[in-house]
Parts: structure tokens; C-alpha cells; sequence
């Protein structure tokens, strides 16, 4: 077999061996923290193939580096020296398509196993939605009337994300979860997980979704039952006020709004999606022309009759529904006192 | 060792391809329109090195504003177009064309002892179409280069700049020109072998060429059906793809990688027969089973067509549709590791010389193997539902795509130089190339696996700097430094050797295909009398199984007998 074959071979085994122990005993594989039921599985797996490329690595590469040196030919030997005539051996051949095929059949069998943890894991506790945009992500939950700009979600409890996006390909990626699920317009992706370790992890756009890709990234908030409880409370309590992540409270402050600084901007800001005439006059969303005096949509669009403060809300938080999504004020980059103006202008709108 | 297959001594070399054209004279017909396929083959790889620099080029800016995790550098609007464009050329503009048409084209005709291709005119015409989708594609620069990486998903290339409907058209272009390719190159290896060379004859080399034109003819129609309609949505807005307009974004995907996985093993099928070539000419042995390499090149082929799902286990498939694309897409790992082996099993027992082009083909068996060791990873559903789209998807393709084809392409390129030219390459030159971009290209690609799975994903120009991200990019951007300078030393040892190079006379390697029977630069017929063969090509201790061939003199290796260096195994 050429000289020290077997001596190298027992070096080889002994690297994939100390390999072998080196990624069992290695109490993270890829180097991240495990924060949920579904990173434990993945793990796993990882360290499974670990075990056996690594081994497989070392082999091929140590009898390839073997063999080119001591099979290399010597420096005063004439060129047109052969090496050995050998053609075939089927025995050798049998066995390294047999054991590849059986380790390639194990490993299949292995992820389905763990396919079917990760992929049906308990969740549906929490239900929630994840959203998004190009360039954030944005969340829904039951009984908050308005999505939020911050995924918090309690530890040990079984969570279902329902992840989907608004305008193009985004990617959900939580490391520490180890999951991930396009974001597709159009469809709804489903990840299952139950957090197990408090803290804030990174949520990750993977998907190129445009110009700002390499910047979209929000955190996850695994919080204690009683702080997520809390942190709910908060949210529910200020609905009206608080969504998209917004300092909560205090109502926007009407009076001094200007017609005609509300007029100018709603050129800029708004009338790509709005018109000025009826309801049912759309462009993107609803015509924005007589929504104080309109017998056919007594009510806006979030349910709320329509007075002055519930407009601010709506364009200080957003809204989406049926009719698509309208954009919060940071999104739409107004402050308050633009709210204010451009409120005291639909005012005067339906007066006329 | 039984000399020759009892079966052929009837063979006798093909009279009526005793007639021979003479050359054109002209210098247009002879250099820009020629239907030679040997001057086609040194056009296309001319052209493809140079896109290889450019494209290299851009791959240099990538790693130079990745040296910090928020780099100005470059604006993000370039740096996506930076990235796509690096990834499109090297992909379409590069390794498709340098294997394909520039090997395929230059040494497949002479391997199979064919004084052309079928369709010398249609090979013209595939040749023209190269440089004009080159420039059409970097011509997107100057209107806006396209934004959403090679794969262009839409929607948002729907969205993407001007430049996005150029490379629609160039790659468009690109793909007839490797299906037209292909149906020249399938017809020629079935129709125009030398007589006697029967499908077990043919050089490994002949039969990756065979197994990747089948690939290329089948599937780049997909391709093209894609891209049409993304063509069609992006100019005249009709929606397919759109799903605001009931168009469906996954279609996209379906289409695109039922093509583009494919295209990989377009890719890495002629480095295969690359290897397949330098392996046993430079250990002196035949190749090891031969039979069942030629037959794991035809079944990944096969096999290779029904995984392209396994790009999209996180777009939202049932999951039962999942599972078989992932088996499948582990099963070819099986053919591929019975390749690697059987390589291996060539080195063992050899009577090995280490040229440049046998360090690359080595190179190319250690590194491949990683490459192809990462993709098994990858095809595990739960750790791709962690690292796809991620840097570790990044490392492991450049393994395959680097370490794979682009080393094949500079063995190839030592190896069949003295061929095209008619003169060496400085070895010394070669070894420090080889051994440069072997270590840089380690440095530049190991660390991205991880920089993967601790988060970095993949087409950002900026990055969260946590668990060393800015460490770990900046050990890669340098050493791509460095793997960019090593290849400088390739092209600076072949503009030496062009001009000042030894003579190489017509086989200084002492190898045994058809190829290496006839002058350097081979003769515009390449074959005055079209031999016949006798034997597969790789039996070092057997006389050559070819009659009937003008040898030029003095050539031809008589095997020396000596005794082997060790005892067969068993
Ligand atoms: C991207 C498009 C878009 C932009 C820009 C936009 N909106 Fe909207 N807006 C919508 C959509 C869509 C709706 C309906 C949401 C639903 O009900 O689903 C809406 C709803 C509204 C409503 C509630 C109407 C009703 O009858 O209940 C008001 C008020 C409103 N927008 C004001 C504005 C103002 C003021 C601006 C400028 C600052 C603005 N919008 C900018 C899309 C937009
Ligand atoms: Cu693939």
C-alpha cells in the first residue's frame, strides 16, 4: 500500500476521532446561542454532520497529501516511468458507493426526523404576525389593533409567526432560533418555535429586498411571562396611541393646525395614494375628500368615527386593512405638527 | 495485461477524410470569423479571462468595503450592482463560457481525433453571441446596474435599475449561445468520433463535455423562458411575476433554479473531465474506474435535474415537497464521492509529477471535496433552514465554483497551454501561483462559513458587527488581496511564455490522448489521415492504441517497464 500506509491511516483515524470529540463536545457548533426549542434539533444535526465530513475531510485530504508525496516520482527517474497498471478494483468500488449511500440514507432519515420537530412543533399559544417591508419588519398581534415595530414574545411559551411581506422578498432569520422563512408577497410562511432563554436576539432580512437590504434588521424580545404580560398591557392600553413602537400617549395637539401648510404637504406626502374627491375615488388607498360628511362611510376605515383626533391617530400609527396599508407617520416622515396641518386641511376639505 | 481489445485490429483509419481544406488566408477569416474550432476555443478563452478580470475586479471592491462593517466606500446603490455584476460575469461570462466553449471548443474536437465540430458556421455564430452579452451585460453600468444579486428575484428586480432589462438580454443571449453549444457539441461526439473510439474510449474529458451540452441543451430553455418574462413584465408590465397583479414570485424561482442547478454541474461537470485528463498523465496510470466515472458524470446529470428545489427550502413548499428534493440532492452526493475516489485511488500507486497543472487538479480534489462536503450541509433542511441566504451559502459555492471550476480551468490551462501555444510555461512561476491561490483561497473563503452562521447574510454592504464580523471579513478581504495578486502570475507567465517560452513539441507531457499525437499548435485539419483506436486512452504500460496516424517525430513515449512502486492493494 506504499510505505507508513497503515501508520498514516491510524493518524487519520485518530484526527477524526479527536475531530469527532472536539463537535460532540462542543456545547454550541455554530458558534450561537440556542434560544429556543428548535435550535436544540438543529444542532444536533449540525453536529451530526460535523462528525462525518469532518472524517470524511481528513481522509480524503490526508491520503491525497500521502499519496502525492510518496508516490511522487523520484527526481533522477526517466519521465515515461509508470506507475502502477491497475484499472479497477470492484471490491473497493462496491464499498465506497455502498457506506456513502448508507451514511447519505442515514442523514436523510435523520432531518426528516428532525424536519418533523421543527416544522410541527407545538406553537399556536401565541399566534402573531410578522411583516416585512422594504426596509423593516413590523408585527401583529390578536387584540392590538395596530401593528408594532418590536417583536416581543414570552419565554416558554409555544409561538406561531405567521411571516409575510408587503412589497418584495424579505427574508425571516432569527440566528439564535435557527430559523427562517421567506417573506413572500402574497403568501404566508409559517415558523414554529417555544423561546427558552431570555434576551434580545437579532431578527435578519436574508432575502436582498433593495437598496437598504444589508441594513433591515429588528430584534427579538424574549421576555419573562410577567414582563411580556406588561409590555402587552402597555400596548392594548394605548392602542389608540402607542402602536408602531412610538413613544404611547399623549394626543397630538389639533389647534394649531394650518390649511394651507396642510394643503402643500399633502401634494408631497400623500396624494400619490389619496385623492381629494369621494371614498370610492381611489388611487392606493381611499379618497380623502369627504370623510367627515360621507352618509355612504360613516366611519373611517379602523372603525373609529371620524373626528379630527382619531385621523391623527391614523396617520401618527398607520393602519392597515382591507383596503392595503397606510403608512405611519415615521414611515411617511411627518411630524406632528404636520399631522396637525394636514388634519386642519381634510377638515376644511369636507366643509366645502 | 492484455495490449489491445482482441475486438479491433479490423478498424481501419477513415479514407475519405483524407481530403483537406486548405486555410483561409485572410486575417479576418482566419483569427475573427474563423470556424476553427481550435480558434474559436483560444476566442472564447481569451475573451473569458477577460472577463475573469473584470469580474475579479469587481469581486476586489466587494471585499473592500466589507473591510468595515459600515463602510462608505461604496454607496449601497453600487455596491449592489458591484455584487451582481461580479456574481453574473463569473457565472455566465467566465466559468459557462472558459469550460464550455473554451475547452470544449479547443481540445474535445482533437480528443475525439474530428477535424471540426458538427456545425463549424453555428459554432461561429455561438462565439459572437459571448462577447456581445459580455458587453451588453457591463454595459449595464453606464444605465444603472442591476441590483438583486445573480438570481434576480423578483419582485424586487421588477424594481431594480435600467441596467436590470440589459442583463435580461444578455444572459438571454448568453444561453442561446450555450444551448446552440450544446446540440453542436452532443452531434459531434455522437456522430464524428474517430473510428474505433467507441462511448468507452472516449477520454473522460469527451465524456463531462457529453453529459454537460446535454445539460446545456435542456436546460437553458428554462432559462430563457424565465427571463423572457421578466423582460416582458419589467418593459411592457405584463405580470407574471408580480403578485400585487396575481403574478407569482416563486414562479421565478421554480423556472430560474430548475435552470441554474443545473448550470452547476455545467459548471463543474468539464472541470471534472479536466481532472479526469491531468490525474492520470501526470501520476502515469490509467485513470481509476473509468467506466464508473464516465457513468457518475451521466448520473449526476440526470440526478441534477430533479433538485433545484433545494435553493428553495425557505420560500414556503409543503413540506412533504421538500423531503425528495433534499434525498435526491444528498443522493448526488454518492456519484460525486465515487468520483473523488476513484481520483484518489489514481494518485495511489503513481509514478507522480507535481506540475502546476497536477497541484491545481490535486488542489481542486481537496478543495472540491470541502465544497462538496458543505453542500451536504446545506441540503439537510433544518441547518439550511439556519444558513441559507447566508455567508456560509457564500463560502460554500466559491468552494465549489473556485476550488472546483476555476481551478480545473488554470489546470486545464497548464495542462493544454503547450497545446494552444506550442510553448511551456515557466514552472517555477506555476508553483508559486498554485501555491498562493491555494492558501489564499482558503484565507479568503473558510472564514465565511462561519461568519454565516453567527448571522452574516449574504448581499449586504453593511453588516452587524457581532461575534467578529469585522475580524473574520477583514482576514478574508485580505487574503483576496493576495488571490488576486497570485493570479497575476499566471497571466504574467503566459505573456512570458507566448513570446519566450521552450518549445513544447508535441507532447511534453508524455499524456496519451489523440490530442498529444499531432504537432503544437496543432494543424489547421488537426488530422492529415484520421487514426483509428484501438483502447481507452490511459494505459501508460501498453503501446499507443492508435494506427494509422502521421506521428510527428520522436514523440511518441514508449512506456518504460519498470517494476511498480508497490504491490496492488488486496
Ligand atoms: C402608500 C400609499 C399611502 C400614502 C403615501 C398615504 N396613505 Fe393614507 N391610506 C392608504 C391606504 C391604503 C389607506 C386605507 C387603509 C385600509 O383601510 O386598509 C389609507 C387610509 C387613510 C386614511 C383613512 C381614510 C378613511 O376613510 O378612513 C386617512 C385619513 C389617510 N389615509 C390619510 C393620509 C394622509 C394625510 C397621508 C399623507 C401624509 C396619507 N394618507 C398617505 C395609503 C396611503
Ligand atoms: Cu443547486
Amino acid at each position: 500500500m506504499g510505505p507508513g500506509f497503515w501508520l498514516i491511516t491510524a493518524i487519520l483515524a485518530l484526527l477524526s476521532v479527536g475531530a469527532a470529540a472536539f463537535w460532540i463536545i462542543v456545547p454550541l457548533p455554530m458558534g450561537v446561542e440556542q434560544a429556543a426549542d428548535t435550535a436544540v434539533p438543529t444542532d444536533i444535526l449540525f453536529k451530526v454532520l460535523a462528525v462525518i465530513g469532518s472524517a470524511l475531510f481528513i481522509y480524503v485530504f490526508g491520503y491525497i497529501v500521502y499519496f502525492a508525496i510518496v508516490f511522487r516520482r523520484p527526481k533522477n527517474a526517466p519521465a515515461n516511468t509508470i506507475g502502477v497498471q491497475i484499472h479497477d478494483a470492484p471490491v473497493l468500488e462496491f464499498w465506497w458507493t455502498v457506506i456513502p449511500a448508507v451514511i447519505v440514507l442515514g442523514l436523510a432519515i435523520a432531518s426528516v426526523q428532525l424536519l418533523n420537530k421543527i416544522y410541527y412543533t407545538a406553537g399556536d399559544v401565541l399566534t402573531m404576525e410578522a411583516i416585512g417591508y422594504q426596509f423593516g419588519f413590523q408585527f401583529r398581534y390578536p387584540k392590538l389593533a395596530n401593528p408594532v415595530s418590536e417583536m416581543h414574545i414570552p419565554v416558554d411559551t409555544p409561538v406561531t409567526v405567521h411571516v409575510t411581506a408587503r412589497d418584495v422578498i424579505h427574508g425571516f432569520w432569527i440566528p439564535e432560533i435557527r430559523v427562517k422563512q421567506d417573506m413572500v408577497p402574497g403568501l404566508i410562511n409559517t415558523v414554529r418555535f417555544t423561546p427558552t432563554k431570555i434576551g434580545v436576539y437579532p431578527i435578519i432580512c436574508t432575502s436582498y429586498c433593495g437598496i437598504a437590504h444589508g441594513g433591515m434588521h429588528s430584534a427579538v424580545h424574549i421576555d419573562s411571562q410577567q414582563d411580556f404580560a406588561k409590555w402587552f398591557a402597555a400596548q392594548q392600553g394605548g392602542t389608540a396611541a402607542a402602536g408602531g413602537g412610538s413613544a404611547a400617549g399623549a394626543a397630538i395637539a389639533l389647534s394649531a393646525g394650518s390649511v394651507s401648510a396642510g394643503q402643500a404637504l399633502f401634494g408631497q406626502k400623500c396624494s400619490a395614494c389619496h385623492s381629494v374627491g369621494p371614498f370610492t375615488q381611489k388611487i392606493v388607498g381611499p379618497g380623502l375628500g369627504h370623510i367627515f360628511d360621507d352618509p355612504d362611510h360613516p366611519k373611517l376605515v379602523n372603525g373609529t368615527a371620524p373626528s379630527p383626533q382619531d385621523i391623527a391617530m391614523i396617520l401618527k400609527n398607520g393602519y392597515q386593512g382591507d383596503l392595503g396599508v397606510m403608512p405611519s407617520s415615521q414611515v411617511n416622515q411627518i411630524s406632528n405638527t404636520d399631522i396637525a396641518n394636514l388634519v386642519a386641511y381634510l377638515v376644511s376639505l369636507s366643509k366645502k | 495485461m492484455a495490449v489491445v481489445s482482441t475486438t479491433t485490429t479490423t478498424v481501419a483509419p477513415h479514407a475519405v477524410l483524407d481530403h483537406i481544406h486548405p486555410e483561409p488566408t485572410s486575417f479576418v477569416r482566419r483569427y475573427i470569423f474563423s470556424i476553427d474550432h481550435k480558434v474559436i476555443g483560444i476566442q472564447y478563452m481569451i475573451t473569458g479571462l477577460l472577463f475573469f478580470v473584470l469580474a475579479g475586479l469587481l469581486a476586489e471592491l466587494i471585499r473592500i468595503q466589507l473591510l468595515h462593517n459600515d463602510a462608505r466606500f461604496m454607496s449601497p446603490e453600487v455596491y449592489n450592482g458591484v455584487y451582481t455584476m461580479h456574481g453574473s460575469a463569473m457565472v455566465w461570462m467566465v466559468i459557462i463560457p472558459l469550460v464550455t466553449g473554451g475547452f470544449g471548443n479547443f481540445v474535445m474536437p482533437l480528443q475525439i481525433g474530428a477535424r471540426d465540430v458538427a456545425f463549424p458556421w453555428l459554432n461561429l455564430a455561438s462565439f459572437w453571441m459571448f462577447p456581445i452579452a459580455g458587453v451588453l451585460l457591463f454595459g449595464a453600468f453606464l444605465v444603472g446596474a442591476p441590483d438583486a444579486g445573480w438570481t434576480e428575484y423578483p419582485p424586487v428586480s421588477l424594481q431594480g435599475p435600467v441596467g436590470t432589462n440589459y442583463w435580461c438580454v444578455a444572459i438571454f443571449l448568453i444561453g442561446i449561445s450555450s444551448t446552440l453549444t450544446g446540440i453542436n457539441f452532443i452531434v459531434t461526439i455522437l456522430k464524428m468520433r474517430a473510428p474505433g473510439m467507441t462511448l468507452t474510449r472516449m477520454p473522460l474529458f469527451v465524456w463531462a463535455q457529453l453529459s454537460t451540452a446535454a445539460l446545456s441543451m435542456i436546460a437553458t430553455t428554462a432559462l430563457a423562458a424565465a427571463l423572457l418574462a421578466l423582460f416582458l413584465e419589467r418593459v411592457f408590465g405584463i405580470p407574471f411575476y408580480d403578485p400585487t397583479k396575481g403574478g407569482s414570485p416563486i414562479l421565478w424561482q421554480h423556472m430560474f433554479w430548475f435552470y441554474s442547478h443545473p448550470a452547476v454541474y455545467i459548471m463543474i461537470l468539464p472541470a471534472f473531465g479536466i481532472i479526469s485528463e491531468v490525474l492520470p498523465t501526470f501520476a502515469r496510470k490509467p485513470i481509476f474506474g473509468y467506466k464508473m466515472i464516465a457513468f457518475s458524470s451521466v448520473a449526476i446529470a440526470l440526478v441534477g435535474f430533479m433538485v433545484w428545489a433545494h435553493h428553495m427550502f425557505t420560500s414556503g413548499l409543503a413540506p412533504w415537497l421538500q423531503l425528495p428534493f433534499m434525498i435526491l440532492t444528498m443522493i448526488v452526493a454518492i456519484p460525486t464521492g465515487i468520483k473523488i475516489f476513484s481520483w484518489m485511488a489514481t494518485l495511489w500507486g503513481g509514478s507522480i509529477e507535481l506540475t502546476p497543472a497536477m497541484l491545481f487538479a490535486i488542489g481542486f480534489l481537496i478543495t472540491f471535496t470541502f465544497g462538496g462536503i458543505t453542500g451536504v450541509f446545506l441540503a439537510a433542511i433544518p441547518v439550511d433552514l439556519h444558513a441559507h441566504g447566508t455567508y456560509f451559502v457564500v463560502g460554500h459555492f466559491h468552494y465549489v465554483l473556485y476550488g472546483g471550476s476555476v481551478f480545473g480551468i488554470f489546470a486545464g490551462l497548464y495542462y493544454w497551454w503547450p497545446k494552444i501555444t506550442g510553448r511551456m510555461m515557466n514552472e517555477r512561476v506555476g508553483l508559486w501561483h498554485f501555491w498562493l491561490t491555494f492558501i489564499s483561497f482558503n484565507c479568503t473563503f473558510l472564514p465565511m462559513h462561519w461568519l454565516g452562521l453567527q448571522g452574516m447574510p449574504r448581499r449586504v454592504a453593511t453588516y452587524l458587527d457581532s461575534h467578529d464580523a469585522v475580524f473574520w471579513n477583514q482576514v478574508a478581504s485580505i487574503s483576496s488581496f493576495v488571490l488576486a495578486a497570485s493570479t497575476l502570475l499566471l497571466f504574467g507567465n503566459m505573456a512570458w511564455s507566448f513570446y519566450k517560452g521552450k518549445r513544447a513539441g508535441a507532447n511534453p507531457w508524455g499524456a496519451r490522448t489523440l490530442e498529444w499525437m499531432i504537432s503544437s499548435p496543432p494543424p489547421y485539419y488537426n488530422y492529415k489521415r484520421v487514426p483509428a483506436v484501438l483502447a481507452t486512452p490511459y494505459d501508460f504500460g501498453n503501446p499507443l492504441p492508435y494506427i494509422g496516424l502521421d506521428s510527428p517525430e520522436g514523440t511518441l513515449p514508449t512506456p518504460q517497464l519498470t517494476a511498480p512502486p508497490a504491490p496492488a492493494p488486496r
